[in-house]
């Protein structure tokens, strides 16, 4: 992994003075450990791996390491903050659509029919 | 009650007389509602062009991968497929990436190899992404791609003009660790470089395809210039 290792000045400096960002393989590398890991947080029914971050490290210490190492710290936390945003949105879409299907049960109860 | 019964066999309602009947108002169906479409296209088309308009897209001077200035007026004469992303970009931009790279293949493909099609990528994070690594970057999606960088207050002129919301932090220390805002969008712009449509995370490789070729198609049905080298 070397150059991309989780340090915060851990990518390769181009030598026009840019700094070179994951290349493909890099990249996947670096969301099989994330999938790894939150395969172990839903197993543990661990949401927020910031918030709960020493429980999920207990429970997936091993998975937890491997994913850190594989990514910059700047993805770690993305990736981590996103579960938690996706899975909230999901909750929200869900609401919704059955707050939705009870009012048409509702509607239908009435006597009103969709048209 | 015979008389009318021949004349019916024979008289100027004959199959014949029905069958090109049939046949020539299917063909009016079929061709307004082409002509329809095509219609509704260049309705969305020129709804960014005229004054007073709200515009996507504008005047910037950026440098492309070999260091030449490259402005707005580059783009000019082609169909542009416009990108903002950055290279240290955790999962969007790559796969979005993938997605122009099939978008550039099958386009190619369908206009015969005319190069009349510009896939065009900025940087929203210029102080990372130099020549060197953007080249290095894209060549693992598409050589077609023309990468593009600036300065800081150049790459922030051109996310205004494009409507992009611009976060990037003014002053990073050399291997800084953060990431950026950037549009999830693609830009299709005629070329006259006024803006024709957006092509988002729903589309498919396909789906996209099919409405640039409808926009190219157009342009060409109108007799309208276009650049091929």
């Amino acid at each position: 992994m070397g150059w991309f290792s989780g340090s915060s000045s851990d990518s390769k400096t181009a030598s026009d003075g840019g700094r070179i960002a994951p290349d493909r393989s890099s990249r996947q590398r670096c969301w099989e450990g994330r999938d790894k890991f939150f395969t172990c947080l839903d197993n543990n029914d661990i949401l927020d791996a910031i918030k709960d971050d020493k429980q999920a490290r207990r429970k997936c210490g091993k998975e937890v390491e491997e994913f850190e190492a594989s990514c910059a710290k700047a993805w770690v936390k993305y990736f981590k903050e996103k579960r938690v945003m996706e899975f909230n949105r999901d909750k929200t879409i869900e609401r919704i659509k059955q707050e939705d299907a009870a009012k048409v049960q509702d509607l239908k109860a009435q006597g009103w029919t969709p048209r | 009650m015979g008389q009318l019964k021949a004349r019916n066999s024979t008289g100027p309602f004959s199959w014949k007389a029905a069958l090109l009947f049939v046949i020539t108002g299917a063909g009016m169906i079929v061709y307004f509602k082409v002509e329809k479409e095509r219609l509704e296209r260049k309705r969305i088309a020129e709804m960014s062009k005229g004054v007073g308009r709200p515009k996507v897209g504008g005047p910037f001077v950026l440098k492309d991968l070999d260091g030449r200035e490259f402005t707005a007026e580059d783009l000019k004469g082609k169909y542009s497929f416009v990108y903002f992303g950055f290279t240290h970009c955790p999962d969007i931009c790559p796969d979005e990436l993938d997605k122009m790279a099939e978008i550039i293949d099958q386009v190619k493909e369908q206009t015969k190899g005319e190069d009349i099609f510009l896939p065009v990528f900025i940087t929203c994070d210029p102080a990372r992404d130099t020549p060197e690594v953007l080249r290095e970057y894209l060549q693992e999606f598409h050589k077609g791609i023309v990468g593009l960088t600036g300065t800081y207050e150049q790459v922030k002129n051109v996310c205004k003009q494009y409507r992009v919301y611009f976060s990037t932090p003014r002053d990073v220390t050399p291997g800084e660790d953060y990431l950026v805002d950037h549009s999830i969008y693609f830009y299709l712009m005629d070329p006259e470089n006024d803006f024709v449509e957006c092509i988002g995370r729903q589309d498919t490789p396909e789906s996209a395809t099919k409405v640039i070729m409808e926009h190219i198609n157009d342009w060409k049905r109108e007799g309208k210039p276009l650049k091929t080298e």
